[in-house]
Formats: C-alpha cells, structure tokens, sequence
C-alpha cells in the first residue's frame, strides 16, 4: 500500500509540475507583420491524413506528394494560377524537329541537399526511372521515346509524337530531379530519406506519427528557405486540430471543416484562407445500369441537383456550382460550356422525353455524411419526377471499390488536378481507354469526344487547343455523363504570425517562401 | 499448484486463443469489401494498375494460400509489412505499442487514485449528503460520451486555467509523455471510476458490517484504522475483478480517446488500417489487443489470488 501510494503521490507531483512548465512555456502573444521576411522558427502543419511514402514516382496520396516536392523538385514548375509552368531547375527550353525534341537548358549552380552538383545526368536518370514505373505515374511520361545529355547543363527529349501536354508532364512531382543511381543506394532505402534539390532536406520521421524536413543549406534560391524546419504532423480529428491552432501547438490546421470556417475566420490570432482549387465534384451515374444509359435521364437527373442548396447546407457557401467537368484552374476550361443547372421543368421535359417516363427506382451509395446531405437534397427533388432515390450506407474503401469496379448505380467521386493541363483528367474521365478508367467509371463512351480528346492531346497551337477543348466539354455537358457538382477551396487555417504561405490550385505550396513574424 | 505453474499454465491456454482470434480475423478482413490496392492508389486505380499491385502484395493469390503463408510468417515471428507504410507491421505496433501502455496504466492509477478515498468516504457517510453526491456526480462520467468528455477537457485544460496540458499529442521523454498522457487517462479514469466507486462503497458497507470488523472496533482501534487496515484490503477484491474486466474493455475502448487526443497508439493504427484495409497492420494490432486482454485478465487473477488467500492457484 504504501509503495504504491508512493507513486501515486509521486505521479501527481510530476503531473503538477509538468502544468507549470506548461504555463510558463505558453505564449499567445499576437505580432505585427514585418515588412520584410525573416529567417528563422518552425512551424508544424497538422493534417487529416498521415504521408504514406515518398517515392514520387509511385504515390498517389496527395499528403505524400506535398511533402515529397519540398525536397524533389521538376525542371519546370505550375505557376501561381495553376495554368501554366515556369521554368525551375531549367531556365528554358528550345522545341525543334516538328514538336518532337524539347531541349532543355539546366540551371547553373543548383546542388542536391548533399552537395552533389545537379548535371544532366541527374536529370536523365530520375526521368527514365520515373517513366520505368508501371504502377505509378510513368504512363504520363509515354510520348517520350528516349533522353539523350550531350552535356552536364543540357538534357534532350526525343518524344515519339507531337504531344501538347509535355512541358506540364514535365512539371509533375514525379518527374522530381533526384541524384543518380540513388546517390549509391537502392531505390528503397533511397525513399525512405530522399534527396533532391529543394529547399528542405531530410530530418526525421515517425511512422504515423510526425515527418520533419530541415533547411537545405545547399538551395540554389539565395536566401531561402526562411524557416529552419517544417514538422507535419497527423492529428485526424478536426476538432482537435482547431484547438492545436488555437493554442499555438502548430502553426497550420490543413482542411478545417466547413462548418469551423466562419468560426475560424472571426478567431484571434487565426488567418482562415480558402485558396482557389481544383477540386471539382461529381455524381457518378453507372451507364450500365439501364435507365442511367438513357442520356434524358442523366440530363433529368443533371436538371435536378440543387447545387446552391447544396453549397448553402454541405460546404457553408463556400463554394461554386460547377458547369464543366473541368475546374476552372484548369487551362482551357471554357466557362460557356453549358453544363446543365438546377432546374425542375427542364428536368421534367427531359425525362418526359426518356424511356422511364414515370420514373424509376435507383440505389445511391454514400460513404461521407456531406455526400449523405447531398443524397437527401437529390432524393427530395427527384421524387416528385417518379425517381426513387434509396441509399446504400458503406465506408469509403468499399464505396470507393464499388465505383471503381462499377458495382454501382448511383455515387459520388471528386477530382484534383496533378498538372497544370485538362489532358490527364480528359483522358481519364470521358476516354474509357486512354485512361483505362471506363470514363470516370461511368462507362460512357462518345467517340465524337473521343476523337476530339486525341486531336487535342497533339495540337500545340493554343487557339486551336482552346477550341478542341471548348467542344469537348459543351458535348460532355450535354450529354450528363456525370452530375458536375461543384468547385471547392482548399482551405487553410493558420497562425497569423505564418506569412508567404501559399496553396497552389493543384494543392501543393512553395515552403520555401513561407516565414514567421 | 505454485504461482509460477498457474501463470505458466494460464499462458499455455492463451496459443489457442490468440491462434483462434488470428484465424477469425484474417478471414473476417478479407472477407469484408474495399481493396487496398484501390485505397492506396486512389482515384488513378486503373484495372491494370490495380492488377499489379495485388501482385506484388501476393493479394492474387487464392485466400487458403495467403492465410498458409501468413501462419508461415508468423511461425517466424514475421508479421508482414503494412500495405500502406511499406514497413514491417510488427515494427509499426511495437513502435506503438508504448502510447496505448501509459494510456491503460495512467488511466488505471487515476481511476484508483479517484474511486478508493471517494467510494471509502461515501461508504463511512453511507445514505448521508455526502455519500448521494459520491455516487451521482461521478455519473457525469459515464453519461457523456469519452469522445465529448475529452475535447471538454481539452478546451479547458489545454486552451484556458494557464494550459497546463498540451492540445493532443504524445510529448517527447518521460515528463513530456506524462503531462501529455494526463488528460486522455483522466478521461478514461472519469468513465472508470463511478463504476469502481459504486463497487467498492458495496463491499465496504458489507465489510464494515461484518463480525471482524465489529470485533476490531471492540478492541478500540479508530475508525479510520479499521477502514484502512482491516475493511479496505477485504473490499478492493471485488473492485480489482471489477477494475480487471473494464481494462480488459479499455483495451479496445482507447480507440476513441486516441483518435481525439492524436495519440499515436495501437488503437489510432487498427482504425486507419481497417480503413485502408491494411491486412497485415490489422491483423496485428489484432494479435496485441488479444494477448494484452488475456494478459490483463491473467493478472487481474493474480492479484485476486494474491489479496485473498482463500483463492487457490488451480
């Protein structure tokens, strides 16, 4: 009894003790901006999600690929808007042979982490091995035929067609400059702590726990980076989140709920930004479910979807009914292309003029409880068209299975750009080939679009590209082969005294130019 | 029979049990839908993309000869690597294995630290103002889901009364996993204890009525000696059995408080890997839980046995 109310005694004392050097250690102190940025301090950036890998050449998961370009970075780089590149470790490119050679100029001086110089040679190995990846990204790399270096300061892309959207492949995190041969390691233990050029290099990592980068003493950008470290952490719970932010215990709360956003914005100390994205959502209609193959069904559905009444309940406003299903940080999105909004007599018409007259029983399958509230707005406006809405509740993994295998009628999915170009999310969401997707698993198949997507992906004029689009998706919107819900932010809560910090539209941002003041 | 041949014994009948939770489990996971190569590629999970990477996880395979070679693995104390991670999945629960042990312990000592000098108080004061506020206040505990509780504590004792704890987290050595570690186990504690009190003041009041306690008030011995010396060790048996069942529960229950307190523990990593059905994580973490709830039953035995000598190792 006594040695264990020792302990006791002993774990309270402790306790206490850790409350005052908690006390003393806290500081809520707000600060004014400094004109110019400042070197120095850490920030902790707190997510949903925990990063999985940091082989840039395999990941898909967003919370990797963010983290992996702080420390690999491309030849060319999106710019600010996100519809275009600019160059980054080269300083320009020269297009010769009838649009099939890129010949690219390196930067002078770029150096990895390590302090190995950058040479062609670099360049030539990180792309052959990234476009030699069959389960990751290298299928956006297939024009290219070969990559020749007549010297260190210039690398040559030979591609085996005219192919439009080169340079923003170019500029795909994947296609990250890391040294060659791994720098002596394998390609293993080599992305476990990689090295590239970036303005941070490898710290520490816990497994589901934290990923810390430091300063790359080496960064060609003179001055930079401004912070000494950046720590991500996985704090899945959003409420928790918030109050981390508000107690200073990290800097950037990524992906507050909608709902907090007003709430953040009023908060002391707090800047609440939703950056332009482009994050594009849809109702995923499965043509191999008969009356969804009826293109004035899709159309009566498309009709039907009350999509200021979903911004208002689901997203708190923040956000805008989509009429493409290309976002609108997208080159060559075209804002007339007619994507069909909320309207209850066209969506009546249009089914009249269908084969299910008197509607029809169809099962939607939720995962989320937004896409739960979207499902309810939906089934309150259908039903009075004879469209029976029923709901089909999974967790996401089995509801994202389902709509990848087409084990569905009814569903939702949602899309981020990778490159600054419509080519990827063209292909993948209307060619039910090319991008091996059955056209966003919906199985549409018109080969008018079709056609127009591969006229598109090799005309290197803008004007002509612009138009190629421009048809492309005035036909998509006509024929429904998705509900285009809406275009949300990215948003980010983060403390005040955080200045430079950017989100780019396809999600990821420049830490380099970030700093506390 | 000596303690060593009974806990001996005990662990010997713990291999078909825990053998028996990994059959149930690898088949149940498998068997639930959702494709972790899906999950891990995402929305570019393309039917070729998706082939190859069941391939290289042996996922193609037929599910008799993934379950044959995983009892392989774990003949070999190999538990696989984690689908997601990459890295070994017995690696990735040891690594938290520590965050869920100070969970269970702290939230332990503080639960005891509350229940035994309130439920002793409320039985001395039985049916009396003090005993009522005993037995209903601590209800609170009960009635508010942890999850609620937690953040209520968070918002208190973390943002406002000078924040002497921090917001979430595990904290860095032993004095900064202790003040981080406070606020989860007393949220633990808080649902613990009503039940502990109400258990103990029960026994107490019968002890307190029984002849050997009446014969050591007649010898003249104080009251708060006889509740100490004589009453107290006969009563915390019952509560140590009940204490011992509602870990063997909090094993499975710190899923919530983790998740809350972004605690990374053992709990945390079976949710995430369920939902991104990491077979090998799951399956794992699904052997510790099992081997520390038999443990802890094992030792709530023998702290039983050890309080009561009228218990018998057999």
């Amino acid at each position: 009894m006594k040695a264990r109310r020792t302990l006791l005694v002993l774990a309270l004392a402790l306790v206490a003790a850790a409350g005052a050097a908690a006390a003393l250690a806290s500081s809520n102190g707000s600060s004014k901006q400094a004109a110019t940025p400042q070197h120095g301090g850490s920030i902790t950036i707190a997510r949903q999600e925990d990063s999985q890998s940091f082989d840039k050449t395999n990941v898909f998961q967003n919370e990797s690929i963010w983290l992996a370009e702080q420390i690999m970075e491309p030849l060319y780089t999106v710019t600010a808007d996100g519809r275009s590149e600019k160059p980054w470790l080269a300083t320009s490119y020269k297009l010769t042979n009838g649009g099939k050679t890129y010949t690219f100029t390196l930067r002078k001086g770029v150096k990895f982490s390590n302090g190995q110089p950058m040479t062609s040679a670099d360049v030539k190995f990180s792309i052959d091995d990234a476009r030699a990846q069959s389960k990751g990204w290298g299928y956006l790399d297939a024009a290219i035929k070969n990559i020749t270096t007549p010297n260190p300061d210039t690398v040559v892309f030979n591609l085996k067609y005219k192919w439009a959207p080169f340079l923003a492949d170019i500029a795909l995190f994947a296609n990250g400059i890391i040294p060659k041969n791994f720098a002596g390691q394998t390609r293993k233990a080599f992305y476990t702590h990689p090295i590239g050029t970036g303005p941070f290099m490898w710290d520490k990592r816990v497994v589901g726990q934290s990923v810390t980068f430091k300063k790359n003493p080496n960064y060609w950008q003179k001055g930079k980076p401004y912070l000494d470290s950046v720590t991500w952490t996985y704090v899945s719970d959003t409420n928790t989140r918030e109050l981390q932010l508000r107690g200073n215990q990290i800097q950037v709360d990524e992906f507050p709920p909608f709902n907090s956003i007003q709430k953040l914005q009023n908060t002391q100390g707090v800047t609440m930004t939703l950056f332009p994205s482009t994050r594009t959502d849809y109702l995923e209609m499965n043509e191999n479910y008969a009356p969804l193959a009826d293109v004035h069904v899709r159309r009566a559905i498309s009709y039907a979807i009350d999509r200021q009444g979903i911004i208002k309940s689901v997203l708190f406003g923040h956000g805008v009914a989509a009429n493409s299903f290309l976002p609108p940080q997208v080159p060559y999105y075209y804002k007339n292309s007619g994507g069909l909004q909320f309207n209850i007599a066209q969506a009546k018409a249009e089914l009249a003029k269908s084969k299910y007259p008197k509607g029809f029983k169809v099962e939607m399958q939720v995962g989320t409880q937004d896409e739960k509230s979207i499902g309810q707005i939906m089934q309150n406006e259908l039903k009075p068209l004879g469209i029976d809405i029923s709901f089909k509740q999974l967790d996401t993994a089995t509801e994202f299975t389902n709509i990848q295998k087409l084990n569905y009628q009814l569903g939702f999915s949602y899309w981020t750009m990778d490159i600054a170009d419509p080519d990827e999310l063209v292909a993948f969401a209307i060619d039910p080939k090319g991008g091996g997707a059955h056209s966003f698993f919906t199985d549409y198949n018109n080969p008018k679009v079709i056609d127009l997507s591969h006229q598109a992906e090799k005309e290197t004029v803008p004007a002509k590209r612009a138009a190629l689009y421009a048809q492309i998706q005035k036909i998509a919107a006509q024929d429904a082969f998705m509900g285009f819900l809406f275009y949300s932010p990215f948003r980010y809560a983060y403390s005040s005294k955080l200045h430079g910090f950017f989100v780019y539209p396809l999600g990821n941002y420049h830490l380099e130019d970030a700093w506390l003041g | 029979m000596t303690l060593g041949q009974y806990v001996g014994r005990r662990l010997l009948q713990m291999i078909p049990v825990v053998f028996g939770v990994t059959v149930l489990v690898f088949f149940m996971i498998h068997l639930v839908p959702g494709d972790p190569a899906r999950t891990v590629l995402g929305i570019q999970a393309t039917p070729a993309r998706v082939a190859l990477v069941r391939h290289s996880w042996g996922l193609d395979k037929p599910l008799y000869v993934q379950y044959w070679k995983f009892m392989g693995r774990i003949a070999h104390g190999n538990l696989g690597d984690s689908l997601f991670y990459g890295v070994s999945a017995g690696h990735l629960v040891l690594e938290r294995l520590p965050v869920t042990l100070w969970l269970i312990v702290l939230s332990t000592i503080l639960a005891v630290a509350i229940s035994v000098p309130l439920a002793a108080i409320a039985a001395v004061k039985a049916d009396r103002p003090t005993d009522h506020v005993i037995r209903a206040v601590p209800l609170v505990g009960l009635g508010f889901p942890p999850f609620f509780l937690g953040i209520v504590l968070l918002l208190l004792f973390g943002l406002h009364f000078g924040r002497p704890f921090p917001v979430g987290g595990y904290g860095n050595g032993f004095f900064g996993h202790l003040r981080s570690m406070f606020l989860p186990a007393l949220t633990v504690a808080l649902v613990l204890t009503p039940i502990l009190i109400r258990s103990l003041r029960a026994s107490l009041l019968e002890v307190l009525e029984s002849e050997y306690v009446t014969t050591a008030r007649s010898k003249g011995l104080s009251e708060k000696r006889v509740l100490r010396k004589h009453a107290l060790r006969n009563a915390v048996i019952s509560m140590v059995s009940v204490l011992g069942v509602n870990i063997g529960f909090l094993v499975g229950g710190t899923l919530v408080i983790e998740q809350v307190f972004a605690l990374p523990g053992i709990g945390q990593l079976m949710i995430n890997s369920i939902f991104q059905r990491d077979f090998p994580v799951v399956q794992a973490v699904t052997l510790v839980f099992a081997i520390m709830v038999v443990l802890v039953y094992l030792f709530t035995d023998i702290a039983h046995a050890l309080l009561d000598p009228r218990v018998r190792f057999d």
